[in-house]
């Protein structure tokens, strides 16, 4: 792992591969949605990043990690309908706000902002972990960035994928509290929560490009 | 002819609020763009802004009690749907003071996420924003409802309170502060004959057996816990009564505040008449009618259904809610 300054551009070149991973898997979100909650996550998160695309083509060259952040935000919270996509920019609008306006993504800014970023989503949602909700991909991502201590933030961030994908595969054998899934009851376990999913891709881009979830939802 | 008068599939809305818009030119703004409706006066002590707003459908909730004493601005959503975060997010820049903003939302999933989301970005923005929760609907009271009570027609009462107690210069902790009490001190319940339809399809929500009403509907079609067999209105009125009495309690200085109130398709005819059966209840009880409202306040599209709304009422409440008002909807 490279531990090589986390700068604008590396930043830029997460939230690109954050949108291969997200078109790559779209099919497979809507499926799973399609199990477990109304179907229109994958569609949701693809428009998130696509609203992104130009937001981030418009950010200068010279800019800083909290600029691609608050694009990202932006696009989430103004243009994604539903609630998890606008859920998806409270994560990146908190994410932002601890990068500062400093030139660099340090694993402390990734600590606090993915840490209030959880926060702020369980005030809106009031779900707490072990609901069947993204929270349960968010709280173990912001878990290992708190244990990440001076580790390289590619680093950290490798660890937190890796603990956001436990966390999704537990959420197969949850039956959701919240959302439309509730309703479903029993019938929803054994599936995955698509929200969940969404947060893994996430950490998950910073480090490489997701092109298929079969193999991460499967187990170790 | 489709059941409904529209342009076309999904245009009801958007239709309706020009043209309320124009209607009211002198009292608010709508911002097409953005999809809210704000005061063109506000008194000059107000130190909050005063936003709501949820699915549409239920007019002339929410953009019918914007204006002087009442909200600064409302958020329409699509018909029974709640609005987007972006447009609450930007009402409430719109109509925040230095005091900020103040949400009054009513308890539906969908409205506490955007409205919740929108606060979330407030915050970020440096704009102070707080909430008071309207969950007056006593069918839904059980602890078996993870979700809690609905919000209904309290409402408009809680709105006009809060809009007379905001115009005297309170600040967000204080209009917090009354507001979460005041919504403690208010129940609803509704019944309905017959089901709303559907703008999309033209058919009925649900249908229901000749002779038989549902007791403790909701205002999106939702049916009640338990479907009854129908009785003269003041039987009905008399057990819906005792049933709110019976929750709210009422202190020995306390009246209340009653809204009598038409869900779409019931006629004046049917809702005097039930304000008559209410007020000989609460007369027979001993409670003390101080305020009433009769007519159409928060409806269900065309549903044929009325609901009662008390509101437990001190002095000083009523002294708000006796405050001038001057909006689309509500005029004293």
């Amino acid at each position: 792992m490279t531990s090589s300054a986390f700068d604008g551009e590396r930043t830029r070149d997460w939230a690109g591969r954050f949108a291969e991973s997200v078109y790559a898997t779209e099919a497979e979100l809507t499926a799973l949605d399609q199990q477990a909650g109304d179907g229109d996550f994958g569609a949701n998160l693809a428009a998130g990043v696509r609203a992104a695309g130009p937001l981030l083509d418009r950010v200068e060259a010279s800019a800083g990690p909290a600029e691609y952040l608050g694009a990202l935000a932006t696009a989430f919270l103004d243009e994604v309908g539903g609630t998890s996509g606008p859920l998806f920019g409270l994560l990146f609008q908190a994410m932002g706000r601890a990068a500062g306006p400093g030139p660099e993504l340090t694993t402390q800014a990734l600590r606090e902002g993915t840490a209030e970023g959880l926060a702020a989503i369980r005030r809106v949602g009031d779900a707490s972990p072990g609901d069947k909700t993204l929270v349960d991909a968010l709280a173990p991502a912001a878990d290992a960035l708190g244990a990440a201590g001076e580790a390289p933030p590619a680093d950290a961030l490798a660890a937190a994928a890796e603990e956001a994908w436990r966390g999704v595969r537990e959420t197969a054998s949850q039956a959701a509290r919240m959302g439309r899934a509730s309703y479903l009851g029993e019938r929803a376990t054994g599936v995955p929560d698509p929200g969940a999913v969404g947060i893994a891709l996430f950490f998950s881009s910073a480090v490489g490009t997701v092109r298929s979830l079969a193999p991460r939802l499967g187990g170790d | 002819m489709a059941r409904y008068f529209e342009n076309g599939a999904g245009q009801l809305v958007a239709d309706a609020l020009s043209g309320f818009a124009r209607a009211h030119a002198d009292l608010v703004r709508y911002d097409a763009a953005d999809g809210f409706v704000t005061a063109r006066h506000t008194a000059p002590a107000r130190r909050v802004g005063l936003l709501s707003g949820g699915g549409s459908g239920h007019e002339p909730l929410h953009a019918g009690y914007v204006g002087t004493g009442m909200l600064d601005g409302a958020c329409p959503g699509r018909v029974f749907a709640s609005p987007h975060n972006r447009q609450i997010f930007r009402a409430s820049r719109a109509v925040a003071r230095p005091g900020g903003v103040l949400h009054i939302v009513k308890n539906y999933t969908g409205d506490r996420i955007n409205f919740g989301i929108a606060a979330e970005r407030l915050a970020d923005a440096g704009i102070a924003c707080a909430r008071v929760l309207v969950d007056d609907d006593l069918a839904t009271d059980s602890e078996d409802i993870a979700a809690g009570r609905r919000g209904t027609g309290a409402t408009v009462l809680l709105e006009k309170v809060l809009g007379a107690a905001a115009d005297t210069g309170m600040g967000l902790d204080g209009l917090v502060e009354l507001g979460t009490g005041l919504a403690g001190r208010c129940r609803t319940l509704a019944v309905a004959s017959a089901a709303h339809h559907a703008p999309a399809t033209g058919e009925p929500a649900f249908v229901l057996p000749p002779g038989e009403l549902e007791y403790g509907v909701g205002i999106h079609g939702e049916r009640a816990a338990r479907t009854r067999e129908q009785a003269t209105v003041g039987e009905l009125v008399e057990e819906m009564t005792d049933a709110l009495l019976k929750a709210l309690r009422p202190g020995s200085q306390d009246s209340v505040v009653a809204l009598v109130n038409g869900l779409g398709s019931v006629t004046s005819l049917e809702l005097y008449g039930v304000f008559g059966e209410l007020g000989r209840v609460l007369d027979a009880r001993g409670v003390r009618l101080a305020r009433h409202l009769v007519g159409d306040y928060v409806t269900a599209l065309d549903m044929r259904g009325f609901s009662l709304t008390l509101m437990a009422a001190d002095r000083a409440t009523l002294d708000f809610y006796d405050a001038p008002v001057h909006t689309p909807a509500l005029r004293w």
